[in-house]
């Protein structure tokens, strides 16, 4: 037992020194602050567990993290009447790093996820989960039901579905698809367009598909 | 038309050319399209919407849709309710936008008087819209019925007067001497 709680203390003490010594990696270099974090969990130590102490006060690095919380709520904030409170992460992080570019202190996915982490400990009603191939954010207490997860990951292909492709691809009958497209729409997460020449509905999900191409200064167009 | 505009997001998203069934979508749908009629106005200084027309407010080519008649009576309808635009006959076929307010229209105009020592000066209505002193300035190609609102609004503030010629074209203003 002492043996190991000697260990434990000699990699603490390293890990500190580690800290000390690549402070400024640390905030400046997402892939290095991964792998500090890698390092962190092998001994078992969480530099977010509290804001207070030595890790905090070192790094200032659960400052870091609550910035990046904040910044990551008033997107989806900004965000949400466009797409319902339902953002793919990638973009969200797109959007994040846009805002703080004049900080110079590029952030990753990995930084995103762990702040959007603290935040669901906190109980604000955010969580990420997995849709297909993608993580998407959810900012409002909305639930998806599996029919609706079923949708969304099909429209992943063009960013919108019809009743048909619904029915077809997800061998349904028509009410259901209906059902779910229509409650879907309700919960602002879908929008309908009617104006293709071929005359089918289709039903748009603005929370797949980018809002952040070279085309829009997307920090304008939502206020961030 | 000038230089290039630029279109906001929504623009290029089909499902915004539809009219949105659900409220909220549809509140949001409605106070986007408000905005840019009245930038999209305010950049090319368009004073006259035919909602028949097919301008490019209406129709975006590279994602093939266009806003439908209602739906473009609708927003402009909104601009309507909210003071920013004017029905311009029964069949609201044709409307007058505000992209500036007409009491704005009157700063401007006095702001240009000041700047051009006109106090005392007169100028013609032609002349305001369409001369050389007010080449490359915001009242270059102002609306004549817009122009004579803003003016009514100095006359009453007593910073002009109104006179009227012998022919239409003589229609212009006396800049008071204290501006």
């Amino acid at each position: 037992m002492d043996l190991m709680k000697d260990q434990l203390s000699t990699f603490r003490n390293q890990l500190e020194d580690f800290a000390r010594k690549h402070k400024n990696d640390i905030k400046k270099n997402p892939v290095f602050r991964a792998q500090f974090h890698s390092m962190c969990a092998t001994c078992g130590v969480d530099p977010l567990a509290s804001n207070k102490g030595f890790w905090a006060e070192l790094l200032g690095i659960g400052d870091f993290y609550y910035e990046l919380g904040v910044q990551i709520v008033d997107i989806c904030l900004a965000t949400r009447s466009h797409n319902g409170g339902l953002i793919d992460l990638g973009e969200l992080c797109s959007l994040l790093s846009k805002k703080r570019r004049a900080l110079r202190e590029p952030i990753s996915e990995d930084d995103c996820r762990r702040a959007i982490s603290k935040l669901e400990i906190l109980g604000s009603g955010f969580e990420v989960f997995t849709i297909g191939k993608k993580k998407m954010v959810r900012s409002v207490p909305t639930e998806l039901n599996k029919d609706h997860n079923h949708i969304l990951e099909i429209a992943q292909a063009r960013g919108y579905v019809t009743i048909e492709d619904v029915e077809n691809e997800l061998n349904w009958p028509s009410g259901r698809a209906v059902d779910s497209l229509e409650l879907l729409l309700k919960e602002g997460l879908a929008m309908v367009d009617d104006g293709h020449s071929d005359g089918k509905r289709r039903y748009w999900f603005p929370c797949i598909g980018s809002m952040s191409s070279d085309a829009i200064d997307a920090e304008s167009e939502y206020n961030l | 038309m000038g230089d290039d505009f630029k279109w906001p997001y929504f623009f290029n998203y089909p499902p915004y050319f539809t009219l949105q069934p659900v409220k909220d979508t549809r509140d949001k749908q409605i106070q986007l399209w408000k905005e840019l009629i009245l930038k999209y106005c305010k950049h090319n200084k368009i004073f006259f919407i035919h909602l028949e027309d097919d301008i490019p407010l209406f129709f975006n080519a590279s994602i093939d849709r266009k806003l439908t008649y209602e739906a473009r009576q609708l927003f402009v309808g909104a601009l309507v309710s909210e003071g920013r635009a004017e029905w311009m006959d029964k069949a609201h076929r044709k409307c007058l936008v505000h992209w500036r307010k007409v009491q704005d229209w009157a700063e401007v105009i006095l702001q240009f008087a000041r700047d051009n020592g006109m106090e005392d000066g007169v100028m013609t209505i032609d002349e305001i819209r369409l001369g050389d002193e007010t080449r490359g300035t915001d009242l270059a190609g102002i609306d004549k019925v817009v122009l004579i609102r803003a003016l009514k609004l100095l006359e009453q503030r007593g910073k002009v007067a109104m006179f009227k010629g012998k022919s239409e074209d003589d229609e212009g203003v006396k800049f008071s001497a204290q501006l």
